[in-house]
């Protein structure tokens, strides 16, 4: 083969090294192999030369030109094995189709109470909201003329029909059908005539109750104190406190203490006598305690939330803050 | 409540430090809201729940925390009276006052100053000084809770009657109202017209003022039923309608008279004067209430042993006669003591003084027979649904007031008898409203892409049943399908995306073309079946809805009937071919009114040999090449055998029979 090829040859090599993209081998390509490349013009020669000459000088130059085509394809094999290997991806691009949404504060506060609750036992039961005086007061040993109706600021959409106050009134539902002993507790919506920061007109609670042979005070103080810690995930500075409800006896509030300030957070007692009377279960035989607390109150806690209205305006920059819980 | 800590140190010298007082009354259930030190004095503000109507006064608390200092709590001195011959009493209602005493002071001199000591307690305890004689009374009532009323001497015709009021009669009141009474009054009336409305108000002509010479004072006890309907009525509260509806001490009326004459002698010139009193038989059962206990009881309900000096030393404290009655106790109650009626009130008593926090918590082991719902759908689909990008949302049950007039008949809809505004003023009928005012509010923020969802209750009046309330689980989106993602991978929503949304979550679901619901579009509206039962509807609303809640943005509207939803059915194992699964495509050119369901109703309901399954894969429209009214539709189908591989003849038997069911049935061109 003649010098020159040869030279051309390990010019070539040299220049493909340099190479980084398939755009490069391809303009070295055209300056080889090209119409006007310099391969293609070495051809053109051979026309110029003897007939022995052009023999040998056709042999080498088909070599050269092989050779040039081999190296220009090995090239841009590698070219494109190393794109494929190392193949570079923005990763900070934004991801796509996120889907995932929120439950609600309220939702989320209900489900972890009553799956703590479910754990001591207690099973959920729902009822009616639009109730009778019935159920929702005169079974519960609040008569007509009690002043403690005034607690229970309510709406009324009929001369007897009203929005339950509480849902105490699925309590009453639940003995009557259900006899004792029973283990239940009662989440849901309940509503009083009352609105400010503190109050809705609408909120949630939940209520438990425990009728059984042999249940006492202090069997109420550990299902609460129990929950407490459980529901906080903490040991919390608890107190009990006497107070009043128509229809439990003894009665009582507990407060836990939050940033240094006693907090109301429910409200329990031992179940009235004349409330078990009421739904016929004998007094002599049973006992029970029953407790009530507002799902609003707690999730306001656990979550840090000040005004109460954020829970009902359903602001999708809230409601997102609580991806993730279920 | 306000007291003064001042004026309590009287009754109990050695109160401890504030904040201890503090713990020690909220333990007995008194609880302070706040405490305010002033220059000379410390004011308690005590939350009083409704049964304690015993401690409304200085001496009531007094005697509640009495059991803790061990300190026997005795009235301050007062002056007796003797039975008199002069009479002002003409007719008592014995129902309305079974305990009515007054004492007439027939000149004294009302220009004297107030002492300073009651002014300052009166201010103390949240009261506005008035005149001399009306301080004193109120003075002896925050003392020990004894309500009463001077009537001036020179204003009152004749003789004291406590009746129900007349037709038309009126009282101008010393709030400056006037009120027109009904035959359900009660009042205290001279001669002539009604002097106050019983244990609510007096009047403003029988006033007691500065330059009054001679007055009546009224002293009694008042059903408390009977104050609370007419305050309740009048919704007027006092400092003397509380108590009285609360219950006063029936036997404390004399007693406050002649403490109020003690006080006002004191200070000024008083003439003749005497006492009057009116008393029901019925008032003994207040004296002589007494209550049978089984001391086990203690221990039973309270879950540890009290000991029996514990219980018999705190009862005497507070006022209860405690007596040993073989095995058991008879307790008498004292007269302030309403809220006692049952052994389980006791208990409490005794629970409180022995402090709620000593009780030890302990678990009872007790099992039960669950009877609630193990499963909870609503929850299972909303954790579905939040899975594939929805928000939960809770709205109010309360709507304004005409929302919801456009879909749901007058007659059905169900309002407040007293709203607390107007725009939460009716229940909702439907969820319809909550959900796109949801939508309008986040609209209204610039939250343009949504998905939500809320599970609730919507209330609708019905002719048999009274009112209806059914589980609704309901929800919209709109906006694009994930707004994080780069804008060419956005798509807009469309109700496709809803109906894939709820076949994820209940895969049974079927949709079928629907106009029946008026608050949805007719063009763009579906009813949602699952097994051939309605369970719900879906679609864009309609127009009028846009407008209402002023919405420019594109929405789709699910709800669902929570209650008729079955949920997934146990599920049986089948035998899976391990035979290749063959596919075949068809296109065919069909009318634009056949639906998608059409085509594979009509293929499913014949049940060709082998096909395992059947989906629309592609729809496409040419009018140049079809004509109006046509489109084209490709339909996928998978065959697959249980016991062999298919062959091409096998299938093409069955595709030529699904080809002349369909050229058949819906006139379809075969294009492939």
């Amino acid at each position: 083969m003649p010098k020159n090829y040869t030279s051309l040859i390990s010019e070539l090599r040299e220049k493909l090294k340099e190479c980084k993209s398939p755009h490069d081998v391809a303009n070295i390509k055209a300056h080889y192999l090209g119409k006007a490349g310099i391969v293609t013009n070495e051809f053109g020669k051979l026309k110029d030369s003897g007939l022995e000459e052009r023999k040998e000088l056709g042999k080498s130059l088909n070599i050269l030109k092989n050779q040039t085509q081999e190296l220009i394809t090995l090239e841009l094999n590698n070219i494109q094995k190393a794109k494929e290997n190392g193949n570079f991806v923005d990763v900070t691009l934004p991801g796509k189709n996120i889907s995932m949404g929120s439950r609600h504060p309220i939702s989320i506060t209900i489900n972890k109470i009553t799956s703590i609750l479910s754990s001591y036992g207690f099973a959920s039961v729902s009822g009616i909201e639009i109730e009778d005086e019935f159920h929702n007061f005169e079974a519960l040993n609040i008569p007509d003329t009690h002043p403690a109706r005034d607690m229970h600021d309510t709406f009324y959409v009929s001369d007897n029909k009203l929005l339950r106050t509480h849902t105490s009134s699925v309590q009453i539902r639940s003995m009557l059908s259900n006899k004792a002993p029973l283990k239940i507790m009662t989440p849901g919506k309940v509503y009083r005539c009352d609105s400010d920061p503190t109050h809705s007109p609408m909120f949630h609670q939940i209520e438990g109750l425990y009728v059984d042979k042999n249940v006492n005070f202090c069997h109420l103080k550990g299902v609460l104190i129990n929950f407490i810690k459980e529901f906080f995930g903490k040991d919390m500075e608890i107190r009990f406190r006497p107070s009043y409800f128509p229809f439990t006896e003894p009665s009582a509030e507990l407060d836990i203490k939050f940033k240094g300030k006693w907090l109301e957070v429910l409200g329990c007692g031992m179940v009235h006598p004349n409330v078990l009377s009421n739904v016929k279960i004998n007094t002599k035989q049973y006992s029970g305690f029953a407790f009530g607390l507002g799902v609003e109150r707690l999730a306001m806690l656990k979550y840090d939330i000040v005004d109460l209205r954020m829970f009902y305006e359903n602001d999708i920059s809230f409601l997102s803050q609580f991806k993730g819980l279920k | 409540m306000k007291i003064s800590l001042n004026w309590l140190k009287e009754y109990v010298p050695n109160i401890k430090k504030n904040n201890i007082f503090t713990e020690e009354l909220t333990s007995l259930g008194l609880e302070v809201s706040s405490i305010v030190k002033t220059k000379k004095d410390t004011i308690i503000d005590i939350d009083m729940t409704p049964n304690r109507a015993d401690c409304l006064s200085i001496i009531g608390i007094a005697r509640d925390i009495s059991p803790i200092y061990k300190k026997k709590i005795s009235l301050p001195k007062y002056i007796k009276f003797v039975k008199s011959k002069e009479n002002i009493f003409s007719n008592i209602d014995k129902k309305i006052s079974p305990s009515y005493s007054v004492l007439v002071i027939k000149s004294i001199d009302n220009s004297v100053a107030t002492p300073l000591f009651i002014k300052e307690r009166l201010e103390a305890c949240g009261l506005k000084k008035i005149n001399f004689i009306v301080d004193v009374l109120n003075y002896v009532m925050l003392e020990n809770g004894q309500p009463m009323h001077a009537f001036d001497g020179q204003k009152f015709t004749g003789n004291i009657n406590v009746r129900y009021a007349k037709k038309n009669e009126k009282l101008n009141a010393l709030d400056g109202q006037s009120y027109a009474l009904t035959t359900d009054t009660p009042v205290i009336s001279d001669d002539e017209k009604p002097q106050a409305i019983a244990g609510v108000i007096g009047s403003e002509d029988s006033s007691v003022s500065v330059k009054t010479k001679s007055i009546i004072i009224e002293s009694a006890y008042f059903t408390p039923n009977i104050i609370r309907k007419s305050s309740k009525f009048f919704r007027l509260q006092t400092d003397s309608s509380y108590r009285f509806e609360r219950g006063v001490d029936p036997l404390l009326n004399e007693y406050s008279l002649g403490r109020v004459l003690t006080i006002l002698k004191e200070y000024t010139d008083i003439g003749n004067y005497f006492f009057n009193q009116s008393s029901a038989s019925k008032i003994a059962k207040h004296i002589d209430k007494s209550i049978l206990i089984n001391p086990d009881l203690f221990e039973s309900s309270l879950g540890i042993k009290i000991t029996s000096s514990f219980i018999v030393q705190t009862l005497k404290y507070l006022g209860f006669n405690p007596e040993k009655k073989k095995a058991r106790l008879k307790i008498t109650v004292p007269s302030h003591r309403f809220d006692i009626a049952i052994p389980e009130d006791l208990v409490e008593e005794v629970a409180r003084m022995y402090g709620y926090n000593n009780f030890t918590p302990t678990l009872s082991s007790n099992s039960i027979n669950n009877i609630g719902n193990t499963s909870d759908k609503t929850n299972d689909y909303s954790d579905s649904l939040v899975a594939r990008g929805y928000n939960e949302v809770i709205s109010f049950s309360f709507i304004p007031k005409g929302d919801q007039d456009n879909h749901i008949l007058r007659p059905k809809i169900i309002s407040l008898m007293n709203p607390i505004s107007e725009d939460k003023a009716e229940l909702r009928g439907s969820m319809v409203n909550s959900i796109l005012n949801t939508c309008s509010y986040n609209f209204s923020r610039k939250n343009l892409n949504l998905r939500i969802f809320e599970s609730g209750k919507t209330y609708i009046k019905h002719s048999d049943k009274g009112v209806i309330e059914e589980n609704i689980f309901a929800g919209a989106i709109s906006g694009v399908n994930s707004e994080s993602n780069l804008k060419n991978d956005q798509d807009k929503l469309s109700f496709f995306d809803l109906k894939g949304d709820l076949l994820s979550v209940l895969p049974n679901l079927s949709f079928e073309t629907y106009a029946g619901i008026n608050y949805l579009s007719k063009t763009c509206q579906a009813v949602i079946k699952q097994n051939n039962k309605i369970v719900g509807y879906c679609g864009e609303p309609d127009k009028s809805l846009y407008v209402q809640y002023s919405i420019k943005n594109t929405i789709f509207y699910f709800e669902l009937m929570i209650d008729k939803i079955v949920g997934a059915e146990d599920i049986k194992y089948k035998k899976i071919s391990i035979f290749p699964k063959i596919k075949r495509d068809l296109t065919i050119l069909v009318d634009d009114n056949i639906l998608a369901n059409d085509i594979t109703d009509a293929v499913e309901r014949k049940s060709f040999n082998y096909m395992i399954n059947i989906k629309i894969s592609d729809i496409f429209y040419n009018k140049a090449e079809f004509g109006m009214g046509k489109k084209s539709m490709t339909i996928e189908f998978i065959f697959q055998d249980k016991l062999s591989t298919l062959t091409d003849n096998q299938i093409n038997d069955e595709m030529t029979k699904i080809m002349s069911l369909l050229k058949n049935k819906h006139e379809a061109i075969i294009r492939t």
